[in-house]
């Protein structure tokens, strides 16, 4: 980090303890992500129109009680992401928050009882792989403060 | 796919990457200069904006296609803004986080198609 970042390392290494740490935060956004993703979905089955132009533009999804739900879980996992953007970088940030993308498939699996492919658990893999490369320098920089 | 679903993609992609980059610059503003200002407040507004279009547009596709068809352009949003991220707002990147974002992506990609 030699390069000058706008005192983002200074603001990180003057962080929050506790609820303000900003990994806790990250790991609470992408909670509520994930749980937004899959009443959003249910909930846009529930009200599907495909024939009606309208609904191109999302708005007829309103009517669902589930994607109201979805909304404030969204509006939540907003505000904690605002506030992790304060101290981590977005080239870090952005690339963890995608847990996410493992999350759904094996929240399918473990609560849903869906079968996951040979082929689908390749793609699991390759997540967690670029992860751990993602992560990696953030550990070296947590070590170092 | 018809020609308006992939408008319709591109452009719920195209407006969730900008609004990652304003918001994470208003963020950077507010640290410095604080939260009562025009220029923050003009920043997270933009940034909200086109957070609420890319959400109701990928709601519109959600009733058309399904959750693993869509998720693939989500992927490329990793690769995308982790680039622009250094382009745009000059963070550092080093070969190990663009390898990183590039297995992300393919491993979503895989995931949605398998």
């Amino acid at each position: 980090m030699r390069r000058d970042d706008g005192g983002l390392e200074k603001r990180m290494q003057d962080r929050p303890s506790g609820f303000g740490n900003p990994w806790l935060q990250l790991t609470l956004s992408v909670i509520c992500v994930f749980v937004s993703e899959l009443l959003l979905k249910r909930g846009a089955t529930d009200i599907a129109e495909p024939d009606s132009a309208w609904s191109w533009t999302g708005v007829n999804g309103l009517i669902s009680p589930l994607v109201w739900w979805a909304i404030l879980l969204i509006i939540a996992s907003f505000i904690s992401w605002l506030y992790v953007l304060r101290y981590i970088p977005l080239t870090i940030a952005f690339p963890l928050s995608r847990v996410v993308d493992i999350l759904v498939p094996l929240g399918c699996w473990i609560f849903l009882g869906e079968l996951i492919s040979t082929l689908r658990w390749c793609g699991i893999a390759l997540v967690v792989i670029g992860l751990a490369l993602v992560a990696k320098p953030v550990a070296q920089i947590e070590e170092r403060l | 796919m018809s020609f308006l679903a992939f408008f319709f993609i591109v452009v719920s992609l195209l407006s969730f990457i900008v609004a990652q980059l304003v918001l994470k610059r208003a963020m950077e503003f507010s640290a410095k200069n604080g939260l009562r200002n025009s220029r923050f407040i003009s920043l997270i507004s933009v940034g909200t904006a086109l957070m609420t279009i890319s959400f109701f547009l990928t709601l519109g596709l959600l009733q058309r296609f399904d959750l693993s068809y869509l998720y693939p352009f989500q992927g490329l949003s990793v690769i995308f803004i982790t680039l622009m991220a250094a382009l745009v707002l000059k963070e550092k990147l080093n070969f190990q986080l663009i390898v990183g974002a590039l297995l992300i992506s393919a491993g979503i990609v895989l995931v949605s198609i398998s």
